[in-house]
């Protein structure tokens, strides 16, 4: 058999942001597309979403109340909520067909939830 | 996505330590002290204060809210309290002296065991390993920050190790 010629490498000339790895995110043109304010709405970012985990942090393990969609609520023990809030996981789901020991509520169905510190 | 949502935490932000009332689909309301603004799900947490000494927490989920009122803004004395709400335990107090001490005792053993430490942040008060974990004063496992698991659960194991072996 012939042995299968090598792809040629084609290298692209550099970028007018000089790093050509991709968008830099310091260069003028991520800053003006962020706005003018990209690093004070990072450190607001940031504040506020540590002041949230520390939220979540004080929740567990505490009785909560969740309210779902059309009207329902039930009571659990907050467990953990994930990165993505896609979902939250709680022990000793009171529902009406019995108490549930580990569950999980989707994000998505719940409005609010509310517990006592 | 809904308006609320869409905000920068710039906007956000503006909400903080503000008395809102939270207008939530299926004509739910609820009002309440702004703790935060989750950047993440832009859930609102809302803090009420009740007779007997204690707060009720409560967080609309973001995909929920139609609209965010405020009613009042809240004075020094309610900020302070509302900061004070969430912030990390004070376990026993340690004097600067006896602080500085337990750092460089645990800098020292680090090293010693051949692991990267760095002082950080300001006064040098935080300790950096291998530049992806803090340790703040006083310096035990509860105070270790990490976005590594792996790391955060070794480092915390390391440490607890160290101060059981200085009892």
């Amino acid at each position: 058999a012939t042995m299968p010629v090598p792809v040629g490498v084609l290298r692209l000339p550099r970028g007018p942001d000089g790093c050509s790895r991709g968008f830099s995110p310091t260069s003028p043109r991520f800053q003006a597309l962020l706005g003018g304010d990209a690093v004070a709405a990072q450190g607001a970012r940031a504040a506020l979403r540590q002041r949230y985990l520390r939220g979540l942090a004080a929740a567990r393990g505490r009785p909560t109340r969740f309210c779902l969609r059309a009207g329902v609520q039930v009571d659990a023990v907050f467990g953990a909520a994930d990165v993505e809030a896609v979902a939250f996981q709680v022990d000793a789901l009171r529902t009406p067909l019995g108490v549930q020991a580990a569950a999980l509520l989707r994000c998505a169905d719940v409005l609010a939830y509310s517990f006592l510190l | 996505m809904n308006d609320w949502q869409r905000k920068s935490p710039l906007d956000w932000e503006t909400y903080v330590n503000k008395m809102v009332k939270v207008a939530a689909i299926e004509k739910h309301e609820y009002e309440g002290w702004v703790l935060t603004v989750d950047p993440i799900s832009a859930s609102v947490v809302l803090a009420t204060f009740l007779e007997n000494e204690k707060v009720s927490i409560s967080v609309v989920l973001g995909h929920a809210i139609q609209d965010v009122e405020v009613l009042k803004e809240g004075d020094d004395e309610m900020k302070q309290r509302l900061s004070c709400i969430f912030a990390p335990e004070e376990s026993k107090a340690y004097s600067p002296e006896e602080e500085e001490k337990r750092k460089n005792a645990l800098k020292t053993w680090l090293e010693t065991n051949h692991i990267p430490v760095t002082e950080q942040g300001e006064s040098g008060r935080t300790l950096c390993v291998a530049g992806v974990l803090t340790i703040d004063p006083p310096y035990g496992p509860e105070e270790c920050s990490s976005s590594n698991e792996i790391i955060l659960s070794r480092v915390q194991g390391l440490i607890q190790g160290y101060l059981e072996k200085q009892q």
